[in-house]
């Protein structure tokens, strides 16, 4: 799929650049693209949290848990703010001067306490209706948690969610088979009405993503090692070296698992801890993720002139800690996300295309950093509970070597 | 049941007669009738559509989609062309020396705008707007996603099946009321209707009704005779209450229930088919539409002494197709889509007047001739299909037992 894209991002743009005005004329293909994914986020926004609230079994993760989620939710904001920061820092996207064919929505300026009052629905419907995805996203979250509470009364409904969450994955990933068209389209389309120069803030864009993501993995992950878990950080990037290829390759965290837990284990990480904690890990560690929707929503709004306030950043923030609820097992689901939240801020989607021709390249640098992120926090964990054999990992790195 | 609604019709038209303009009081009884239709028409549509496609072979239906698109596209064209040819030919409206403010408005969209239009940008919205060609798309993509989901995906086949039996039964329960809304309904469209408006359209609207019965004769008996083989007479005696409530609601969309009883319980069109073929029908195979708008653009073109070239022509008809196939099926929405044709080739928009005034007059033939195409063309379909039930086909005693229950 990816090779698809990529030979429709060239030729989008090899395009744009024969054609100029032209290219408007392929543009309805792109729109249609976009209308479907929209068309796709309300519904599963709904389905997947109530699938992911009902489903998660707080027992399993128990004592581990709590920290589990606390690293889960200092990274998410850590890494969103880290991305917002770049963005603002070097003004990236800011010479883009896009135009928004809808017009620019303008959110009305909202102070923070009508803000946090309009997150709540007056009427689900209409907040289905309207799209209202903060509203969606409220309402969601009481519904699976007033469901979870009901217990085996409410099996039904709880299979009803998951079978429409399964059913939304599965249409979006028809959906996700007309990438290559939309990305065709769309980018020869921009390129077409807005010159070649576009592709040069997306090119930055790119680079600021992956150096900023191996900044924030030697510094963060490394004060972790060396501050909490009082162990080499060398050591660890040296022992995880092969995940990271793999995932580099295949860009799925789920794909490299073996590999992952072979690796820890080879750390010195219990087997046992290491296949449960791995895992489980896989479904809260999106450091990667997070980064890039930080990034890459004030990257849009500079590109469309639309000036983002305090409280939509923060809301922000707040989507992406929700939004990893949806689509976390699903290729391009970081885009789908995107889209989720794109739609919630009122920016265009439009501008995902421009993000979506370098979708593959970005999303190696999100899996390399999302296992690794993983992969630290089950080596702390391992640590605090005792499951780790400190001997191995302080061992040659030959061992490492001989074990793969 | 027709036997009861056409007997309806005719003490409406009467009662219209006596009573004139006062029996608009009577107004209320057929709105809460064509509510109680249209509440049924989103879940209906999606349902039924759902259903048929998650139980059916996808790869079929995408065939017998293909070859529905076909169908009406070639029932379109000749509509049109007909329509166009006998305006042209006959100079009709010429004489009515109308002249323009030049006031012209509204921009025609796009063909592309009005096909971007056909994919919902949020589903829920659509249903909430009772967009029918955007809820069609979206049944269709959820019906294959459910599809492909296999075992996976039982809760909700059997939560749609529940609920399509249910919209069923609903539609039932209002199919009942069928004979006093109809009466009501006929009894203020006469009642209403001044003889005073029919005069400058007169021969506009004779020779609409005039079509519409020459093209449904030789055209759909042509089909049902030679690619189904059976007997229009029997096919027409078959649908006559989906034609008959279709005939005083106006709106092919409300009629929808009768026209699914009729296609199963009378035809014998197996039920997952026609669910899947009988809405998607709906909004494709528009005939009655395609052949008003046909004759009414050379028509008010006529009117004004406006110059339609061969080339407008053809323009015209090519919106004629996107619009009709794009646009939600809406009562008077023939109306709309003439705003659409008219402002693509220049033709005064002031025009559209002129035949509003008749409109509905207009509509119940164009509503008849809508369901009869799309009868007629689920029937070939589930023939080349299989899905035709040829033992069971106008089987007097299928009738009867659905007769039956209605009462």
């Amino acid at each position: 799929m990816w090779v698809k894209i990529t030979i429709a991002l060239v030729g989008g743009i090899i395009a744009g650049i024969m054609f100029g005005e032209h290219t408007t004329l392929v543009k309805p293909v792109g729109d249609v693209f976009i209308n479907m994914l929209k068309m796709i986020v309300i519904p599963l926004v709904f389905a997947s949290i109530v699938m992911g609230i009902c489903k998660s079994d707080s027992s399993r993760i128990g004592r581990v848990g709590a920290f589990a989620l606390l690293f889960f939710a200092v990274n998410t904001l850590l890494t969103a703010l880290a991305g917002m920061g770049v963005i603002y820092l070097f003004g990236l996207g800011k010479e883009l001067h896009l135009v928004s064919q809808g017009g620019v929505a303008q959110a009305p300026a909202l102070n923070f306490t009508d803000m946090l009052v309009n997150i709540v629905p007056k009427n689900p419907i209409a907040a289905f209706a309207e799209g209202n995805v903060i509203q969606v996203f409220f309402f969601a979250i009481l519904f699976a948690i007033s469901l979870k509470a009901l217990g085996s009364i409410g099996k039904p409904v709880v299979d009803f969610f998951e079978t429409l969450a399964h059913l939304m994955f599965k249409m979006a990933e028809y959906v996700m088979e007309l990438a290559p068209y939309g990305v065709f389209a769309l980018m020869a389309w921009a390129i077409g009405s807005f010159g070649v120069a576009l592709l040069i803030p997306v090119l930055k864009f790119l680079l600021a993503y992956t150096v900023l993501a191996i900044v924030y993995s030697a510094v963060v992950y490394g004060s972790v090692l060396t501050g909490l878990a009082k162990l080499s950080p060398v050591k660890f990037f040296r022992g995880i070296t092969e995940q990271i290829t793999v995932g580099l390759s295949t860009c799925a965290s789920a794909a490299a698992l073996p590999v992952s837990i072979r690796n820890l284990v080879n750390l010195g990480v219990s087997e046992n801890f290491a296949s449960f904690s791995i895992p489980l890990g896989m479904n809260f560690t999106f450091n990667g993720s997070t980064l890039f929707l930080g990034m890459a929503t004030p990257f849009i709004a500079y590109a469309y002139g639309i000036p983002l306030s305090a409280e939509q950043l923060v809301l922000c923030v707040i989507l992406i800690f929700f939004t990893n609820f949806t689509a976390a097992a699903l290729p391009s689901g970081d885009l789908l996300k995107v889209t989720v939240i794109f739609a919630a801020l009122g920016l265009p989607i439009e501008g995902i295309a421009l993000l979506a021709g370098v979708d593959r390249i970005r999303d190696m640098v999100t899996t390399a950093m999302n296992m690794t992120s993983n992969s630290t926090m089950t080596i702390y964990l391992a640590k605090r509970v005792g499951e780790l054999d400190e001997a191995i990992y302080n061992a040659e790195p030959v061992k490492v070597t001989e074990g793969t | 049941m027709w036997q009861k609604i056409l007997i309806a019709i005719g003490l409406g038209v009467v009662t219209g007669l006596a009573l004139g303009d006062s029996a608009t009081l009577l107004k209320p009884v057929g709105d809460v009738f064509i509510n109680l239709l249209k509440m049924l028409v989103v879940p209906l549509i999606f349902c039924s559509m759902v259903m048929g496609i998650s139980k059916s072979d996808t790869k079929r239906l995408g065939k017998v989609g293909l070859y529905a698109l076909g169908f009406s596209a070639v029932s379109a064209i000749l509509t049109i062309t007909l329509g166009m040819g006998v305006v042209t030919w006959l100079g009709l409206g010429k004489g009515l020396h109308l002249v323009a403010s030049g006031v012209q408005n509204a921009q025609a969209p796009s063909i592309a705008d009005l096909l971007v239009g056909i994919v919902p940008k949020n589903p829920i919205a659509a249903f909430a707007e009772g967009n029918v060609i955007q809820v069609i798309f979206f049944a269709i993509l959820f019906g294959v996603s459910l599809n492909r989901l296999g075992e996976m995906g039982k809760p909700l086949v059997n939560f749609f099946d529940v609920i399509a039996n249910l919209m069923f039964r609903m539609a039932g329960i209002v199919m009942d009321l069928a004979p006093y809304g109809v009466f009501a309904l006929m009894a203020w469209a006469t009642g209403s209707f001044g003889l005073g408006v029919l005069l400058p359209v007169l021969k506009f609207l004779v020779l609409y009704v005039v079509l519409v019965f020459v093209y449904a004769a030789v055209v759909y008996g042509s089909v049902l005779v030679t690619l189904v083989k059976t007997s229009p007479v029997r096919f027409i005696k078959a649908l006559s209450e989906a034609l008959t409530v279709g005939f005083s609601t106006c709106s092919s969309a409300a009629t929808l229930p009768f026209t699914i009883r009729a296609a199963v319980g009378r035809i014998g069109i197996r039920e997952n088919f026609a669910n899947f073929v009988i809405p998607l029908g709906t909004s494709l195979n528009l005939n009655g539409s395609t052949l008003f708008l046909g004759m009414a653009a050379p028509f008010i073109a006529n009117a004004y002494g406006v110059d339609l070239s061969s080339q407008q022509l053809i323009i015209a008809g090519i919106m004629i197709i996107f619009a009709t196939f794009s646009t939600a099926t809406i009562p008077s929405g023939d109306l709309l889509m003439l705003t659409i044709v008219f402002s693509s080739v220049g033709i005064p928009f002031e025009g559209i007047a002129l035949l509003a005034s008749v409109d509905r007059l207009r509509d119940m033939f164009a509503t008849m001739m809508n369901i009869t195409a799309n009868v007629t063309s689920a029937t070939w379909l589930a023939k080349v299909d299989g899905s035709l039930e040829e033992t069971k086909t106008f089987n007097e005693v299928a009738t009867v037992v659905v007769e039956g229950e209605t009462k």
